[in-house]
């Protein structure tokens, strides 16, 4: 608690036990007109525009039941307050998952996961938390709890609240329950590795496996410490330009299908070889990989959002910015991840945006937002959201309809004040 | 009518998309007053084509001058009355935004505007090595506007989702007749995921002028199998078997001996009447991966019960098996001269029980009912079967059919999978949703359609919609 | 706000419909079986398939839009005014929307006897009712003598070059449109070949006895084709008899709303084809080729029985040769071309692999398919003579996709098609020969070289 009141303007942390108990948290809250702060494992804390009005942490990790999990239509319901840990286990021993990849999932909870949209490495070949969100239950601004969706895996009645939740940063409702398709374990699982040896090899070899025969479920290019520091990458041979590394998943058949695939299509293209990450270094990596962006220590980590064509221009573009700089790209994806060095950059951290992050992403039609860092707290709010849009008028309209007195997460998030 | 309420309405409409590009005749108008689903009917006071955003905008602010209401039509193939124009006003019919604008396929995407039809796309993209992946049953007439206004799904969504899964981003017009864009080619965007909340908004939130969509790759081979079975418990349990060892398969449908009959019937497939259930189940992917899950699943059905498990060796028995599966409804009207569907959905696991009780049902209410269904998802799609001219029959097939759905609410299910709620099943929305979930959806109807005259009285009881008594379910084709 | 009215349920005949009609006139609807209205169960998966609405994007112009009027007619609800005969009127008559139908609805069933009616109904507004049906389409087309004189000129005009001539310098432009359009479609004039003998013996063992329908504007316009036919059948050991006193087959009449004279030529052509004679009547022009296939079911009454005779024994030419058997065709054709299905031979019979079938056993053809292969290419019969501007835009957006293929030749199995796609090809410069199925397996029998 002791961190939380150093990261947020609290009067007093709530912690519900029952769902209703949160009703009655967040109904008196707004009979008292007092900002709300949801917090699930305060592990996103960094993320967004620092709260300046005084309020109350409802702090939701009581919340952390079963409601039923009928393993065999690959549903589960649960409330919001699991760890990501203790939902993995209970769809583990079903021998199930939700594929979607979550930094620190010991503390993570599934409602402050969805509120953050958080995603990771696999997001290529399984899609984000929109894809399995199929209902749910939240309490809004004047403290209604209010649900979406159901419990089947295919339904269109009424408006999609998951999707409207999913990413909203707590602030439309405090995610309270949620119901998840999910999907079996697959049988194999492997990485692959290879170094990049210039820009341009680089952008020819993620052509090439987005075309290729092999069907990746990630494509992870790192630039910098992102592998250099990487016990499992580090001795792989030289590469100017990073390393890139695939996640294949699927039947142990398909999986080595898959790599002898990888190989000839490296072979005909004259390229280094791919390395497989053998035994125990592999589900180090793969955790590795997915913590990327959590880590505390850089000074500004930030996620550009581009078409994955444009991947390859972007991180040039950081290589200028910050040449030792610790940089994560979902490939596949467009999704860009960078850690920046201890050392500042010549203009100012406030000046890279505008002259370097923000113009790149704009050529890509993508955006640049903040994750977190230490100086995340000095920079002015255009750099955490980016550029407001016309669209960005129109969420604030739904927050309004939604938390009339602006209680959730007040000043956190992207609308219009 | 409006047209002569508001002659100058009409002229001015014909001022932003010229003479040919409205109908305001009664003659012409009579065609646009219902879609798929014709138990309800109304005509539209108007109907405009417009050819780019700017007219759509342009339509919409001249409506809101005007004070009159006014809704977006794709194909008009809706089985749940999306399109239809409760009160009156302008029908804004996208059919002639028709153009795929842009291919991306390395970065996965294609921009499209609303009235291209479903299958032009893919058609578009053969040989490519990509294809739009979601694939109603009505894609060869269907847009991708509509699909994205209804989330339209079809019996491959099992493995690949629905439309929301497919959708990037949206350029809309909104119902001030404002123009904005919503999401875009690239993933996570900022902000609220706006496009996931107006894919299946039935044209209530916005009107799509333009969609950033998904591309998927082609699979890489197909197994596609076809199980008999003598219970159709044994064929719902085999579905769960399948589900449960781990494998998805990229359909799952059943077909019930009622439907088998008509189908052999009409087209020789050559399925064994006597059975009473099969289920055609397709996996797709790695060819590496493929014969391994054809094996299993062949086991899985052997160990519940299924007395042969037939394979489609070449394409063209693949195409016939699905050819069967596709023409189902057609050949339903050789059963009996009218017939009527539902949507609902159920847990799968829930699926022996839930044919049982449509068997109960009918049978109770004398009723003949057929079943041909996406099983994989646990949407069914019962059919009952009566004869329009016999307001008896007419009177039980209601009685049966609400029945139907009440029971996939009481299994913890819905009341539709994919065709929507449109107008004909506003009455059910209370029974789904609590009065505050309701009031929440409301709430996100205001935030964008704050004076209502967009797509009235659709979706939303309490988007002031007299109760609609249905008083004659028509035969309808479901899909 | 109005009410939602619920539909009235549909209880009442055609019959007690019409009487609810305007009165003084009959009601078009009056004499179609009702149920075949009911066979639709307004699913809307036909409007794609259909070339008018693909263009106009407008419900009024799709088969359901069409079905939906007609019935609004038919019961009454609607006034046969001018922008419903219109959007009726305004129907390829192509048949692809049966083809997408998945209730089996039979359209043409509808359409047809309909606007047969609805000409009848109202003399003064038909659209029959003009110089250019009158003259052209009803006095000329169906006679082949009267159609050669009548080309006589054009086709001296042409021989000399002064019809390409006239063309560049916009000269024909002074003609009415549809004489222009008329004009614009004569094929190049080629060699005059002498008309068809009366009987031509199978070579090899002979496998079938048939006989050849050599059609009216066919005859005189395709006649290399007919004899093309004839060879190819003589090639697969086929007796050809070519019985005299055949006509036309009545399609342009029946089409166009003339249902009296395409009756009278029916009954004509089965006192010309003695059917019980023959294994199969065949024809090499699809729209002539399901017209006499439809003789069975047009006209009930008097002869209709020996109408159905002769219609169970009708074949399309490569339907016949892929059911009998192709004997291989030696010589070499090397072309790269593609395909189009015509209407009548794709949607009103059902005949596509066929005929792909047969060119796929010429050595060295690369046969590319065709986008959009079965849209109508806007010929339709005469709907490309009386429909011009939308007959124009069907053309155009045939020829964008045969241009996509990039095949040298266009095939195709009908007569209209041959005509407009050759027309359409010329307009925009091309040099882009389009030939019948038959014309390619009798070079490829005749071991000809492909030039054209």
């Amino acid at each position: 608690m002791m961190e939380l009141a150093a990261r947020l303007p609290l009067r007093d942390t709530i912690a519900p036990a029952q769902q209703g108990e949160l009703v009655v948290a967040v109904q008196r809250a707004f009979a008292e007109e007092t900002p709300v702060y949801p917090i699930g494992g305060g592990t996103s804390l960094d993320f967004g525009l620092p709260a300046a009005d005084e309020g109350i942490a409802l702090q939701l990790s009581g919340l952390d039941r079963v409601i039923d999990y009928p393993a065999r239509d690959m549903t589960i319901t649960v409330e919001a307050g699991m760890t990501m840990t203790r939902l993995a286990e209970t769809l583990a021993a079903e021998g199930q998952r939700l594929p979607v990849d979550v930094p620190d999932p010991d503390r993570a909870t599934l409602g402050g996961v969805i509120a953050t949209n958080t995603s990771g490495p696999r997001r290529y070949g399984q899609g984000t938390m929109r894809d399995y969100v199929i209902g749910i239950s939240a309490v809004d601004g004047r403290g209604v709890l209010f649900k979406g969706g159901g419990r089947v895996v295919k339904n269109v009645a009424g408006y999609d609240f998951c999707k409207l939740l999913t990413g909203s940063l707590g602030t439309l409702g405090i995610i309270s329950q949620v119901t998840l398709k999910v999907r079996p374990v697959p049988r194999a699982s492997r990485l692959l590795a290879t170094p990049v040896n210039g820009w341009n090899e680089g952008r020819q070899r993620l052509e090439a496996l987005a075309s290729g025969a092999a069907r990746p479920v990630a494509i992870e290019w790192l630039i910098g410490p992102a592998w250099s520091d990487d016990p499992a990458l580090v001795s792989a041979a030289e590469g100017t330009c990073g390393r890139l590394v695939v996640g294949l998943e699927g039947t142990v058949d398909e999986v080595d299908w898959m790599e002898q695939e990888l190989n000839r299509h490296w072979d005909e293209l004259g390229a280094a070889a791919w390395s497989t990450i053998v035994d125990d270094a592999a589900p180090a990596l793969w955790r590795r990989l997915t913590d990327f962006p959590a880590n505390p220590d850089a000074p500004l980590v930030v996620k550009a959002n581009v078409a994955p064509s444009y991947t390859t221009s972007y991180l040039q573009r950081l290589q200028i910015i910050d040449p030792d700089c610790s940089v994560q790209a979902h490939a596949g994806s467009g999704i860009i991840v960078c850690r920046f060095s201890p050392t500042p950059p010549a203009q100012g951290y406030e000046q890279i945006f505008p002259l370097g992050l923000v113009p790149e992403a704009t050529m890509g039609q993508g955006s640049v937002v903040v994750l977190g860092g230490r100086v995340t707290r000095e920079l002015p709010p255009p750099a955490i959201w980016g550029k407001p849009t016309t669209a960005w008028k129109w969420m604030t309209r739904v927050k309004q309809q939604f938390d009339p007195k602006n209680l959730l997460n007040r000043g956190r998030f992207v609308y219009e004040h | 009518m409006i047209a002569q309420r508001f002659p100058e309405l009409v002229r001015e409409l014909q001022r932003v998309v010229g003479h040919d590009g409205v109908l305001a005749a009664q003659s012409e108008l009579v065609v646009y007053e219902c879609d798929g689903y014709v138990i309800d009917k109304n005509s539209p006071d108007v109907v405009v084509f417009p050819r780019t955003t700017e007219h759509v905008a342009q339509i919409v602010r001249l409506c809101n001058e005007h004070d009159v209401p006014f809704l977006p039509r794709g194909a008009g193939t809706s089985l749940a009355g999306g399109c239809l124009p409760v009160g009156g006003g302008v029908m804004i019919v996208l059919t002639r935004m028709k153009e795929i604008l842009e291919i991306h396929l390395h970065d996965r995407y294609a921009v499209v505007q609303p009235g291209v039809v479903n299958i032009h796309l893919t058609q578009k993209l053969k040989g490519s090595g990509y294809h739009y992946a979601p694939d109603p049953s009505s894609q060869g007439a269907c847009t991708i506007g509509g699909n994205f206004a209804t989330n339209s799904g079809g019996p491959h969504t099992l493995k690949y989702g629905v439309t929301v899964n497919h959708v990037l981003g949206v350029e809309a017009v909104l119902a001030d007749g404002s123009v904005v864009q919503f999401g875009g080619p690239a993933e996570d965007y900022p902000g609220l995921d706006l496009p996931g909340v107006l894919v299946g908004s039935e044209g209530t939130l916005a009107i799509a002028t333009r969609l950033w969509v998904r591309l998927t790759r082609d699979p890489q081979g197909y197994r596609t199998l076809l199980a008999v079975f003598d219970s159709v418990d044994d064929a719902t349990n085999a579905i769960s078997e399948v589900i449960a060892a781990g494998i998805v398969p990229a359909a799952l449908e059943m077909m019930d001996q009622g439907i088998l009959v008509a189908l052999e019937e009409a087209f020789h497939f050559g399925f064994p009447l006597d059975a009473e259930a099969i289920l055609l189940i397709e996996v797709d992917g790695l060819e590496a991966g493929l014969d391994a899950q054809r094996d299993e699943i062949i086991e899985l059905c052997q160990r519940s019960g299924a007395r042969e498990v037939r394979r489609a060796e070449t394409a063209a028995e693949r195409q016939k098996l699905w050819k069967a599966r596709k023409q189902a409804f057609g050949a339903v009207g050789r059963l009996s001269p009218s017939y009527c569907t539902q949507d609902g959905v159920v847990p799968r696991t829930k699926l022996p029980h839930m044919l049982r009780r449509i068997a109960e049902i009918g049978s109770r209410h004398d009723v003949r009912v057929v079943n041909v269904f996406h099983a994989g998802d646990g949407n069914l799609h019962p059919i009952l079967l009566f004869d329009e001219r016999d307001q008896a029959q007419v009177r039980r097939v209601l009685e049966a059919s609400e029945e139907i759905l009440d029971e996939c609410i009481a299994c913890g299910g819905s009341v539709t999978g994919e065709h929507g709620i449109g107008v004909e099943k506003l009455d059910f929305m209370p029974r789904l949703f609590a009065a505050e979930d309701l009031a929440a959806m409301d709430r996100l109807r205001i935030a964008f359609n704050p004076d209502g005259r967009l797509s009235p009285h659709k979706m939303l009881p309490t988007a002031g919609a007299c109760s609609i008594e249905q008083s004659s379910p028509q035969r309808r084709a479901a899909l | 706000m109005h009410e939602i009215t619920p539909l009235p349920t549909e209880t009442h005949t055609a019959a007690e419909a019409g009487q609810n009609a305007a009165p003084g006139r009959a009601n078009p609807g009056q004499g179609i079986d009702y149920e075949l209205f009911l066979d639709c169960v307004h699913c809307g998966l036909c409007t794609s398939a259909c070339p008018t609405y693909l263009e106009l994007g407008n419900e009024n112009d799709s088969p359901r839009g069409r079905i939906y009027l007609m019935r609004a007619v038919t019961d009454g609800r609607l006034e046969l005014g001018d922008e419903v005969r219109r959007h009726l009127e305004l129907c390829l008559d192509c048949r692809a929307c049966e083809t997408a139908c998945p209730s089996g609805v039979q359209y043409g069933k509808l359409i047809e006897p309909f606007r047969v009616a609805m000409e009848q109904s109202a003399p003064g507004k038909a659209k029959t009712d003009d110089w250019f049906h009158r003259l052209v389409l009803f006095g000329t087309f169906p006679y082949p003598g009267r159609l050669r004189a009548a080309l006589a000129p054009a086709r001296l005009a042409q021989r000399l070059g002064l019809l390409r001539a006239a063309e560049r310098i916009g000269l024909l432009k002074l003609l009415p449109a549809r004489l222009q359009q008329l004009v614009a479609m004569l094929p190049p004039a080629s060699k005059r070949q002498p008309r068809l003998p009366d009987f031509l013996p199978a070579m090899g063992s002979r496998r079938a006895r048939v006989a050849l329908f050599t059609g009216c504007v066919g005859d005189v316009m395709f006649r290399p084709t007919n004899w093309a036919t004839a060879r190819v059948l003589q090639q697969n050991g086929c007796d050809v008899l070519v019985p005299r006193a055949q006509q036309c087959c009545g399609a342009i009449h029946y089409h166009a709303g003339s249902s009296e004279p395409a009756l009278g030529m029916a009954d004509a052509n089965v006192a010309a084809f003695n059917a019980d004679d023959v294994d199969a009547v065949i024809v090499n022009v699809a729209g002539c080729g399901s017209m006499l296939k439809d003789y069975g079911h047009h006209w009930p009454g008097d002869g209709q029985p020996q109408r159905a005779g002769l219609a169970d024994k009708v074949r399309d030419v490569s339907e016949f040769l892929d059911e009998l058997g192709l004997v291989d065709p030696p010589g070499t054709i090397e072309l790269v071309a593609t395909y189009h299905d015509a209407c009548h031979l794709a949607h009103a019979q059902k005949v596509r692999e066929a005929p792909r079938r047969l060119l796929s056993k010429i050595p060295g053809l690369e046969l590319r398919e065709l986008g959009e292969s079965e849209v109508c290419c806007g010929a339709a019969g005469t709907y490309n003579l009386t429909e011009t501007e939308m007959a124009g835009r069907l053309a155009q957006r045939k020829m964008a996709n045969i241009r996509a293929t990039g095949a040298a030749a266009v095939v195709t199995a009908n007569a209209g098609c041959l005509l407009q796609i050759a027309r359409e090809a010329r307009a925009q410069g091309l040099d882009l020969p389009v030939v019948h199925p038959i014309d390619l397996l009798d070079k490829s029998y005749r071991r000809e070289a492909w030039n054209v």
